[in-house]
């Protein structure tokens, strides 16, 4: 491997680890003497809990432990600390349950048989509450409540407004109105949820954890036992993705840390796929209502969104996504006039949280859909009207964001080009023997640069320890939760110092052990945010090691001195330099024995309201639509995105592929099938995840920029791709078979009976659905 | 989910399966790739007492082809087996297309098709070709031994008519016909690796460029493999490129019995029926007229 490893196809520094099995989750950690936990769930959808009885339970050879929601402290919970009325979860219902799936009891036992027929042993008596279990239902007047502070059900609402609406929409000449629906979705991580606890004599916790957020977990786990923050340490084993289900405390975390101090013990809890598909996070079900005026020529003028988001039981994430779908409603395109309003509403179903794309998936599936509508009827090619309206760079969303760098414009050239759009598209819908077609756009925010977590430290650190043997250790909070993180920051740190890959050793997610502080994996900010935070760490190091050189030889001070090829040397003479363990012994020598290190944070600061940066892409589906079916197959991809500098090309090609693959999902096949409360398909059998095997060929172009404020000029590419993946299989649909979805998915029985001018199966109806937000009930 | 708890047997002939059988009788189950069975007990949805694994047993695993006796599957001859045996592709290709069909390579690569068969699953994807092929089943128990056709051996979901002491010992489908062509096509929602919401087998035998004779076989309608009878005969006589070919699935489509659930509402398995009987059966045809002698003599060896 050569000492320049940025914008190499570098493997993945795990990946032989992974592959052979060899690596560590935490599901495959054992301490002796560890309990393992069980929980009881809530069978039924709302409900008090009339009589709870654990007796049998506790009683049953080999149980350790028995818990119930008033043995633990009643402190509530979530990720929004800095509103701390939106926190609402407790780690075990306190008489009332609020979802099939809320967490009733957790036991521990000496084996995972026993903990589980110990649960079977404890008497639960339900006095069913009404349920509400869609938008409508839940905002009626006189609907049941589920939180009392909370008397209309709708926890959060957000605004947006810039422009003249009303004039913007007086000076167009053509204006459509839509409804849009999206479903349920699930994470489906490989790695169920899973966590290890172990208490020290004083009581303090130390927890493995798949997680991709150990300082929240940590500071969380600590607020609800009664601990101070570094009485818990947080430790994130290999973690086999996340897709933001991960990012939150957990009834099972608090659970193993309180059974684990109450019983001296170490406690394990693994949740089963099952449990995940039925009770786990999932993406945010939305309906959407877009109101968008265009000018004859295709200029748009103004638009107007309302979004619903069905949140389930708690707020998770739902604040934070009730926000972002009203800024990416807002992105993509210059928009005079634009206003959102989006609102949080609770139901009885199992919360929704944050998911890859987070708010973008919705919000473009529902822009992307409604501009290629307004393309067809205006007359205008749909990359044509894109580019009209296309964002440039420096624009601005006024009082959100600034656009810096910003290649759309470029991405949709070539994607047309790639695609043979032009030439491709030009026949009608429904003529082309059941081939199409269509086209879907997205941008994304690269790290997101909102406090809701309300941390006192930086936003990402890191700590680059350099010894005199020519190794450096990199410590960093970051985690790589399968993403590739731990890679790319070991690139830009031997890129900066000029060593080579394997010169290269890294502790991180461990809240002990590396430097405060980190948010965690989300809103695709680990390169940029983790990333400035090595780089600056390096420069250190670096500044040090070449004041070394530069003493050594004498060096003129205008002269530069560069790391590479693991030497430290002049740029300007060669010849005058020393390989990097010798400068580091020399340093060393020099400071009587103190080692070099370097420190490096990055907290975002005067960025607006959003983030750094934002990625830009386009991307175009072709399918085949059997007409006789209704079964849609995707045969090929082609997606042009900017995502600044490619820091690894195939770390890049295999995130746009897996948001492809769950873009694809999204579009046509997965959906959370939930009946009286319940989720039917909770299974990889009938939950319809896309496989290896329907992978299309992809075909994608970087269309590189260079972001003054990513590291090397990066931005990011793990989450947009996979917001334009529905909307342009949904275009190629309708340039395919005629049919326009403005829902998903679009499996193939609903296809064929739109097809076959069925639209009660279609759900059709939603067109007449509202989006309005009421008027908010005074407050108990 | 915890396993019941239950005891292993591992013999290593097949009277000693047969006198395990006959001693645990209902208590027991046989296990061959243990796909179905374990996944079962873990769920809690059956809780043997006994297992008796066959995978000791010598010989119980072999492929046997020949032009006269046709072809013979164990009971432990694997789903993967059939897919990868030159003699299946060459002359039982929907058999080849069934096990393509069924589940994941991990599976095909354990489950047997035997177990698929035992199992009983209204959607098993190698009941109906070896159904419409003609197959049959020997029964074994220490009382002696029964040969039935397939088809017989279904009595509902999950439920077979062996007896508690009886093994399927192994499945025997007659030799490839001349100018026969047979198809399996399955409906799901990803392109692979799923579960089917409909399958549809279908074979004809031409003889002077006619249809002789005609089988449709369906899974995943009705609660045991659907064998459309009176849709098969009507084809008799029938031209290939004649009308009634595209209208072939239509009565099957109506006589199955498709149940509603998260896969497929019943309507949409029935609709696709329809589609797939007449695709299955153009694709039988291609397969039938490659055979010159599809066009010319009547084969001297059709049998009901």
């Amino acid at each position: 491997m050569t000492s320049r490893p940025i914008g190499k196809d570098v493997p993945r520094v795990d990946g032989w680890a992974k592959a052979t099995g060899a690596a560590l989750y935490t599901d495959d950690l054992s301490l002796p003497g560890m309990l393992h936990g069980a929980l009881l769930r809530s069978p039924v959808p709302h409900a008090r809990i009339a009589h709870l009885d654990t007796r049998r339970a506790a009683a049953l050879p080999g149980v350790k432990a028995v818990v119930v929601g008033s043995d633990l402290p009643a402190v509530k919970y979530g990720n929004w600390r800095l509103v701390p009325t939106t926190q609402d979860e407790l780690a075990l219902a306190r008489g009332r349950v609020r979802f099939v799936g809320d967490e009733v009891a957790a036991v521990a036992a000496v084996d995972r048989d026993t903990a589980e027929e110990a649960l079977a042993l404890i008497r639960v008596e339900y006095e069913p509450l009404p349920a509400v279990f869609d938008l409508d239902a839940a905002m009626a007047a006189g609907a049941p409540v589920l939180h009392e502070a909370t008397p209309d059900n709708v926890s959060v609402t957000r605004k947006i407004a810039f422009g003249d609406l009303e004039a913007g929409f007086g000076a167009s000449d053509y204006v459509r109105e839509d409804t849009f629906t999206v479903q349920a979705v699930s994470h489906a991580y490989l790695e169920p949820c899973a966590t290890l606890a172990q208490a020290d004599d004083l009581g303090r916790i130390t927890l493995w954890t798949s997680t991709q957020t150990p300082y929240i977990v940590q500071c969380l786990l600590a607020s609800t036992l009664g601990l101070r923050e570094n009485e818990v340490r947080v430790v994130k084993p290999a973690v086999g993705g996340g897709f933001g289900g991960k990012m939150e405390l957990r009834p099972w975390d608090v659970c193993a840390a309180f059974i684990a101090r109450r019983t001296g013990k170490p406690v394990k809890f693994a949740l089963s796929r099952e449990e995940e598909l039925a009770t786990g996070r999932r993406r945010h079900p939305m309906r959407l209502r877009s109101r968008v005026g265009f000018k004859r020529d295709g200029t748009l003028m103004a638009k107007d969104l309302q979004v619903l988001l069905e949140g389930g039981a708690y707020n998770s994430m739902g604040p934070t996504a009730t926000f972002l779908v009203g800024n990416f409603g807002a992105m993509l395109y210059r928009y005079p006039a634009y206003r959102y309003a989006g609102a949080h509403v609770y139901t009885n179903h199992a919360p929704a949280g944050a998911m890859r794309g987070f708010g973008a998936p919705q919000a473009l599936f529902a822009t992307e859909t409604q501009m290629n509508m307004a393309a067809e009827a205006l007359g205008i090619d749909p990359i044509e009207l894109r580019l009209k309206n296309a964002m440039r760079p420096g624009d601005e969303i006024p009082d959100v964001a600034t656009v810096g760098t910003c290649g759309f414009a470029e991405c949709l050239e070539r994607v047309a080009e790639m695609s043979g759009w032009r030439e491709k598209r030009r026949r009608g819908p429904g003529t082309g023997g059941g081939k199409g077609l269509g086209i879907g756009c997205y941008s994304f925010i690269t790290g997101g640069v909102f406090n809701w977590f309300n941390t006192p430290y930086p936003f990402s650190a890191a700590e680059v320890r350099a010894y005199a043997d020519g190794t450096v250790h990199l410590l960093t909070m970051a985690s790589d939760i399968g993403q590739g993180s731990d890679t790319v920051l070991q690139q830009i740190l031997a890129e900066e110092l000029g060593i080579r890959m394997q010169d290269v050793q890294m502790t991180a997610g461990d809240t002990a052990m590396t430097p405060k502080g980190d948010l965690g994996t989300w809103g695709s900010r680990v390169t940029l945010m983790a990333g400035n935070a090595v780089l600056e760490a390096a420069r250190q190091v670096k500044e040090e090691l070449a004041r070394m050189v530069s003493l050594r030889f004498d060096l003129n001070v205008v002269q530069e001195v560069e790391l590479k090829d693991g030497m430290v040397r002049s740029k300007f003479r060669p010849d005058r330099g020393i390989p990097f363990a010798e400068a580091v012994a020399m340093a060393q020598k020099a400071n009587r024995g103190k080692p070099v290190v370097g420190r490096g944070t990055y907290t975002p600061r005067d960025m607006g309201l959003v983030t750094p940066t934002f990625s830009f892409g386009a991307q175009v589906a072709e399918v085949d639509v059997d007409r006789e079916t209704g079964v849609t197959r995707v045969t090929k991809v082609y997606t042009a995105h900017d995502c600044g500098t490619v820091l690894n090309p195939m770390a890049v090609d295999g995130q746009v592929h897996g948001c492809i693959q769950m873009g694809m999902g999204y579009a046509l096949s997965e959906e959370l099938v939930m009946r009286d409360g319940k989720t039917v398909n909770a299974s990889f059998l009938d939950y319809k995840m896309p496989g290896a095997l329907d992978m299309p060929e992809c075909e994608a172009v970087c269309v590189e920029t260079h972001d003054p404020r990513g590291p090397f000029g990066a931005k990011e590419t793990g989450e947009g791709p996979i917001s334009a993946t529905a909307p342009a299989i949904a275009d190629a649909v309708w340039h395919a078979s005629g049919y326009r979805a403005t829902g998903l998915p679009i499996t193939a029985e609903k296809l064929l009976a739109a097809l076959d001018g069925d639209d009660s199966i279609a759900g059709e109806r939603r067109a007449e659905a509202s989006c309005a937000i009421p008027d908010p009930r005074p407050r108990g | 989910m915890s396993l019941c708890k239950f005891a292993y047997h591992g013999p290593e002939t097949l009277d000693e399966v047969l006198a395990l059988l006959a001693e645990h009788g209902p208590a027991a189950r046989v296990m061959a790739g243990g796909t179905d069975l374990v996944v079962k007990m873990s769920r809690g949805q059956v809780a043997p007492a006994v297992v008796i694994g066959l995978k000791r047993v010598p010989g119980l695993g072999d492929l046997r082809f020949d032009p006269v006796h046709g072809l013979e599957l164990g009971c432990m001859t694997r789903v993967s087996d059939v897919l990868e045996h030159p003699a299946v592709a060459a002359h039982y290709p929907a058999l080849a297309e069934a096990a393509q069909a069924t589940a994941t390579v991990q599976i095909r690569n354990m489950a047997t098709i035997a177990g698929n068969l035992c199992n009983a699953s209204p959607c098993a994807d190698n009941a109906p070709t070896l159904i419409a092929r003609g197959a049959s089943v020997e029964l074994r128990s220490p009382r002696g031994s029964r040969t039935l056709p397939l088809a017989e051996l279904f009595r509902g979901p999950g439920q077979t008519v062996l007896a508690p002491d009886e093994l399927l010992l192994c499945i025997t489908v007659p030799p490839p016909r001349a100018a026969t062509g047979f198809a399996y096509l399955s409906l799901s929602q990803r392109s692979a690796v799923d579960v089917s919401a409909v399958g549809v087998a279908a074979g004809l035998t031409l003889a002077d460029g006619r249809v002789a004779e005609a089988r449709i076989v369906l899974g995943a309608v009705a609660p045991t493999p659907f064998v459309a009878t009176a849709a098969a005969d009507a084809l008799r006589g029938q031209r290939p490129a004649d009308e009634a070919f595209p209208a072939a699935g239509d009565a099957p489509a109506e006589a199955c019995s498709p149940l509603g659930d998260v896969r497929a509402s019943a309507g949409y398995r029935r609709k696709m029926v329809a589609v797939l009987v007449r695709r299955a059966l153009e694709r039988a045809t291609a397969r039938a007229l490659a055979d010159g002698r599809a066009r010319t003599a009547r084969p001297a060896e059709v049998t009901p």
